[in-house]
């Protein structure tokens, strides 16, 4: 049994995964709420933040599974790439759990753990396959060959694609963190009515930092009254032109290492035009798409384990260091 | 009564074991590393982590980041091997370890960490008006001493083990064990992105 946390975000996190890779416990205490006056992740609320939840967040995800810690046969923690301050909250706790019970310890990969999403039911997945990792913070292809080892295609020059539509939920005022709100917005909106640019690079490289501004651009012209008639539009055609961008640039990187299989995972993941648009693809669930412990509970089964004392000078890392 | 006791709000760490009044052993550890201090702690005197009842915190003020380590890692142990834990002000710890002295913790940005009249308080260094040949302790008082030494206060020499943070002080100073959700950190600061909004 193993108990994974993760915190390098705004989400407070545990779950429980059993050695046949079942999940017995999910909890995710998310702050967004507290973040939205503030237009985006505060790292020092959130760090706060964590530190108060990650004791309970943990007691819970042990009460839902019915178990103690003297069930458990190690920990695993998300080390980075995300907040340090955030982190640090999470492996420190993590370290005490396991040190305490004499019990290994796992570092995880929040970026690994994201396509780790993929490997638990109903999904399944096994390696190889293409991957379209695609979140807050990174749009990355890559070509995972085995649970643990990528080679990277391709990935973002500027704003990740979550960050394209948080930038975009905010000019079309639907608060922080705006992505699932433009998605829903979008539903009800004409995709061809407006039509934004995708930057067109050679290779398999994104850029989406265009996109914010012809919005910004769309936006201004229009006063509040037509704002608000138009808003729908808006939305649909500028999560079109995302959804275009990040499906072409996919099918381009499946062609070109013959990829068998693709397979999408990170909080866009969660989008649904995406969803549709690569309907034949592996998707992770929209529940496991953003931070989630389950997803490192899941890499850690495939991660070689640190023993004690080892890891008990552990350190965090800000940005991405994996493939 | 074994007792763990760690205080990683500054960046000299400390961490103590104790046996009952008796310490076992102490050391200086970066914040990242408190466990891997307590453990070579432990293994010298022939326990192990299960051995341990009760831990006690600093809880700050200092390092936003190194009060959350020491407070996740002192929050995490008790929850694991559900023990009781105590938090002692780091403020409080340094005035044991050089009795009679006004500890002065460095907050950076200009400003330093004190007591005044025994409360907490962030406050710059201009403002302390320590009573001639006051003892002034801590990483703040090191950094400041031309200020303060200029105010008649004196400051050991800067490699004076009364500038640490030890955490056998916290240890002497815990009285009140009890569930670890109730021992709080002491930033004194609210996070800079509230006070932009209050304005
Ligand atoms: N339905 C949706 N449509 C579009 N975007 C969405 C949807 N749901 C969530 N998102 C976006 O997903 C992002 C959050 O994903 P995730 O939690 O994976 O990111 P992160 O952890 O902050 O970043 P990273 O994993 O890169 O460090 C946000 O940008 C959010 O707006
Ligand atoms: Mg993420």
């Amino acid at each position: 049994m193993i108990l994974a946390i993760e915190t390098s975000c705004d989400e407070t996190a545990a779950a429980l995964i059993d050695d046949a890779g079942r999940l017995h416990a999910n909890v995710v205490s998310s702050q967004a709420e507290l973040h939205a006056r503030f237009g985006g992740v505060v790292p020092e609320v959130a760090s706060r933040r964590h530190l108060e939840l990650i004791c309970p967040v943990v007691q819970s995800a042990l009460d839902e599974a019915k178990l103690t810690f003297d069930q458990l046969d190690r920990v695993a923690v998300t080390q980075g790439p995300g907040l340090i301050g955030a982190l640090l909250v999470g492996i420190s706790a993590a370290k005490a759990i396991a040190w305490g019970k004499g019990l290994p310890l796992v570092p995880v990969d929040h970026l690994l753990g994201h396509v780790a999403a993929l490997y638990l039911e109903p999904v399944g997945l096994d390696p190889p396959f293409l991957c379209l990792l695609t979140s807050g913070g990174h749009t990355l292809l890559l070509d995972v060959q085995e649970h643990t080892t990528f080679r990277l295609l391709g990935t973002t020059l500027d704003d990740a694609a979550g960050e394209a539509f948080d930038k975009g939920a905010r000019l079309l005022g639907l608060g922080y963190p705006g992505g699932a709100a433009l998605d829903m917005l979008a539903r009800k909106g004409d995709s061809g009515a407006y039509s934004f640019p995708v930057a067109r690079l050679d290779g398999l490289d994104f850029s989406f930092s265009g996109l914010k501004t012809a919005l910004l651009y769309a936006v201004r012209g229009l006063d509040s009254a037509e704002l608000e008639r138009r808003r729908a539009d808006l939305a649909a055609s500028y999560q079109h032109a995302i959804v275009r961008a990040l499906v072409e640039r996919t099918l381009q990187a499946a062609e070109k290492i013959g990829a068998r299989q693709i397979a999408v995972a990170g909080g866009v993941a969660a989008n649904s035009e995406l969803r549709r648009a690569l309907a034949g693809a592996a998707l992770a669930p929209v529940e496991l798409c953003t931070d989630n412990a389950a997803m490192i509970a899941s890499a850690a089964r495939y991660l070689k384990p640190l023993m004690p004392p080892g890891y008990l000078g552990l350190d965090a890392y800000a940005s991405r260091q994996l493939a | 009564m074994l007792t763990l006791a760690l205080d990683t709000a500054t960046p000299r760490s400390s961490c103590a074991l104790l046996e009952g009044e008796k310490l076992l052993g102490e050391r200086e550890t970066k914040a990242v590393s408190v466990l891997a201090a307590a453990d070579a702690l432990l293994a010298e005197a022939g326990f192990s982590p299960a051995d341990l009842e009760r831990i006690v915190c600093g809880t700050g003020p200092g390092s936003f980041t190194g009060i959350r380590i020491g407070l996740a890692a002192a929050r995490g142990l008790a929850l694991t091997l559900a023990l009781p834990l105590a938090g002692v002000s780091t403020l409080n710890a340094l005035r044991e370890g050089a009795p009679g002295s006004l500890p002065v913790i460095d907050g950076s940005r200009k400003e330093i960490f004190t007591l005044i009249e025994g409360r907490p308080f962030v406050t710059r260094p201009e403002q302390l008006a320590p009573a001639p040949g006051t003892l002034c302790v801590g990483d703040g008082a090191v950094r400041y001493r031309a200020l303060l030494e200029a105010a008649g206060a004196e400051v050991p020499p800067d490699a004076s083990e009364l500038h640490l943070v030890r955490a056998r002080f916290h240890a002497r100073l815990a009285t009140d064990f009890g569930p670890a959700e109730l021992v709080e950190p002491l930033y004194l600061r609210i996070p800079d992105a509230e006070k932009a909004l209050e304005r």
